[in-house]
């Protein structure tokens, strides 16, 4: 969600993320650590050539071709940690939610008498030591 | 739960040697057994249950158990923390079951059963896991599968012709009769959707989604040799034209995919790209006419294949679902055991000399460099070889040795045992089962007769492959990266020739399309007008036709003589 293009952007905000960007983008390119660390240095090297630029049009015009070279020379397979979004484990097991079994339906609840039976004594236990500990719910006027 | 995952173990192991020796015996008697049931015969076309036994269904049976049964082991560590370990197990035997009964079976209607519980099976095993990409892998399997499914039901339908469905009996017929020929074309279609050739071959990477296990077993082994066991048993049906046409893509599907391993940074796709090069290799050299080698080659690469996926899934349980081949590196000292099972068997996949990928693979470049055939097929083989190399040196570079580049704080270690002994028990196989193989199989050598630069032709393309290999993959401070500096080619390869993108936007697009429009056209136009909306005209019209019958029991009578002079009248 924090991608969204929600509100104004510096500009220094976005040689930043440009920045962070393309040092990702190297790492996904240049394997070895030591090897990566020579390449993001150029790149440092790079941005600090112009940041001291003053005139804005000369910069955005620099930012947008940065952020354009970025977009061709994206990597076709970004490194990703696994159970990082986008990475190969990511949300590889659901576990469904307790309140599952609430929606059963009442045929299906038969099969297991005892186990329903309890559970519904269980989430009366629950609800009332939720209230002791905070209350009866209040309820929302609009 | 895992009480029942030994005792399958036990079980299978017991069929497969049961199995093996069998084999031997009816290799070696030359028997073949035919068990038939009849079911139904109706209007002269007989429906039978067959069940053929011969040394080549004993002999895949027997390799397909071993396997499963080394996997079964294997995933009683690899998923011993799955919460639907019942399901995974249940599925793996149902895999078993149906692959049996599409091995043994030399009956369209079985087949089919057989071949649809393979695909249902497969697409069940990809969905394993619950995540958006298991879920889009599972949809692209099961529709690429679903083609060649109907492939062989239109097949069926058209057999008909021959008032049975044992195409065993007809195969000479079909190759000779030009209307019957077209079920051997939709025969090639199924195999080729089943085996990844080259309209299909995007489902295979993508159904490495599914637990390592499984890759191990179906989509590696097994259920992709379905398609090419089902052409060994059409191949005398095959007329030269189809031939040709196979040999052309599958050298294609062959070249592309090893391309494209040279370019993938993901582990498990590595190694089913991989696969999907000796599928290539299979299938050409049916193409090429012989079938035994084939076969040969079919058991030997499921063995050394089975035995990678199971490193690699070593490896990647490991390192907590890590498959990115740019996170590993010395793994050498950190899991000597898997790695050197590792090594000999990416060796025996280059052919190293007297490891069994040699015994196949040298006797199908050397088989191809006999025949008079043109140079695009010659060049596109060695090449690939070379590749395969290629890809094997890069994968070894990468995970194998040089530097750890995962976590620094790491519990990559071997202590495994039960996964340790499940490849274990493969190894030995892979190491001698193309020796052994090649003595039972071809009990009158083959003879080969080749000048010196072409016998040589195979080791000059395999050291080339190392050396491109390990180039592709080394770095030094200052290179200047080739992949980077040739995007488009590199990206063109990785993409496997922009295979999954026309497999899946490409058929998608047309379709919604239309969709849309007649959407737009129909359900809300024309059809909204004269159905929706005009429905109000045949109720009126219903109205005044109850109208006559009601209380007008003239009316009825009238009725019922008119309908008595019509049946009357159609006689």
């Amino acid at each position: 969600m924090a991608n969204l293009p929600v509100g104004l952007v510096s500009h220094t905000r976005r040689v930043q993320t440009l920045y962070k960007k393309a040092v990702r983008s190297l790492e996904d390119w240049y394997d070895r650590r030591e090897v990566f660390r020579y390449h993001a240095v150029l790149m440092r090297q790079r941005f600090d050539q112009n940041k001291d630029i003053c005139d804005m049009r000369v910069a955005k015009d620099l930012v947008e071709k940065g952020e354009k070279e970025l977009f061709e020379k994206q990597h076709w397979h970004p490194r990703k940690f696994p159970e990082s979004p986008g990475g190969v484990a990511y949300g590889r097991e659901v576990v469904p939610p307790d309140w599952v079994v609430d929606y059963w339906h009442p045929l299906e609840k038969a099969q297991y008498p005892e186990y329903f039976a309890r559970r519904e004594e269980r989430k009366k236990e629950f609800m009332k030591a939720w209230e002791k500990k905070y209350g009866k719910p209040q309820i929302s006027t609009h | 739960m895992m009480k029942l995952l030994y005792s399958y173990f036990k079980l299978f192991l017991f069929f497969s040697i049961f199995l093996f020796i069998m084999g031997l015996k009816f290799m070696n008697k030359n028997y073949s057994m035919m068990i038939e049931y009849e079911v139904l015969t109706l209007n002269s076309s007989s429906m039978m249950m067959v069940i053929l036994l011969d040394w080549m269904s004993l002999l895949f049976m027997s390799f397909v158990l071993f396997i499963s049964s080394m996997v079964i082991y294997y995933s009683a560590e690899y998923m011993a923390e799955e919460k639907n370990l019942i399901r995974f197990i249940l599925l793996v035997i149902l895999f078993v079951l149906s692959m049996m009964l599409l091995i043994i079976s030399p009956n369209m209607i079985s087949i089919l059963l057989g071949w649809d519980g393979l695909g249902l099976v497969s697409y069940c095993l990809v969905i394993y896991y619950q995540n958006m990409k298991s879920y889009n892998a599972g949809m692209l399997t099961a529709l690429s599968n679903r083609i060649g499914d109907v492939a062989i039901l239109m097949a069926i339908a058209w057999m008909m012709n021959f008032g049975s469905w044992n195409y065993i009996y007809y195969l000479e017929m079909m190759k000779g009769d030009s209307i019957m020929e077209m079920i051997s074309y939709l025969i090639v279609l199924a195999a080729m959707t089943k085996s990844a050739q080259i309209p299909f071959s995007s489902w295979l990477p993508a159904a490495m989604a599914a637990p390592t296990p499984v890759s191990s077993l179906v989509h590696s082994s097994t259920l992709v040799t379905a398609g090419v066991y089902l052409l060994i048993r059409f191949n005398f049906s095959l007329t030269d034209n189809l031939l040709y046409l196979l040999l052309f893509v599958a050298s294609m599907t062959m070249f592309m995919s090893g391309l494209a391993a040279n370019f993938e940074y993901d582990l498990k796709k590595i190694i089913a790209l991989s696969t999907l090069s000796q599928l290539g290799l299979m299938m050409s050299i049916l193409a090429l006419g012989s079938y035994k080698l084939t076969f040969f080659h079919l058991l030997v690469h499921a063995l050394f294949k089975a035995l990678l996926f199971m490193c690699a899934g070593n490896i990647i349980h490991n390192m907590m679902n890590c498959q990115d081949i740019r996170y590993m590196g010395n793994l050498m000292e950190k899991m000597p055991m898997t790695c050197t099972f590792f090594n000999i068997c990416n060796l025996s996949l280059c052919g190293l000399p007297f490891l069994s990928g040699f015994f196949s693979k040298d006797l199908i470049v050397e088989f191809m460099s006999m025949n008079y055939l043109n140079i695009y097929i010659y060049i596109i083989m060695y090449i690939s070889i070379g590749l395969t190399v290629s890809y094997s040196f890069r994968l070894s570079y990468y995970s194998l040795i040089g530097d750890f580049n995962f976590l620094s704080l790491n519990v990559v270690s071997e202590l495994s045992m039960i996964m340790l002994k499940g490849m274990g028990g493969l190894i030995l196989f892979v190491i001698f089962s193309g020796s052994l193989l090649e003595w039972v199989m071809f009990f009158e050598p083959i003879f080969i007769c080749l000048p010196m630069v072409m016998k040589l032709m195979a080791l000059i393309m395999i050291i080339m492959g190392m050396f491109i290999g390990y180039e592709v993959a080394k770095f030094k401070l200052g290179y200047s990266l080739k992949s980077l500096k040739f995007m488009t080619f590199s990206l063109f390869s990785s993409l496997m020739w922009n295979m999954p993108l026309i497999s899946t936007l490409g058929v998608n697009y047309y379709p919604l399309f239309l969709g849309k429009v007649y959407t737009k056209i129909f359900d809300q136009g024309w059809h909204e007008y004269y159905g929706g909306k005009n429905l109000k005209l045949l109720a009126k019209f219903s109205q005044v036709s109850q109208s006559f019958s009601r209380s007008h029991l003239k009316i009825y009578f009238l009725l019922l003589i008119l309908w008595v002079v019509f049946l009357l009248l159609n006689i």
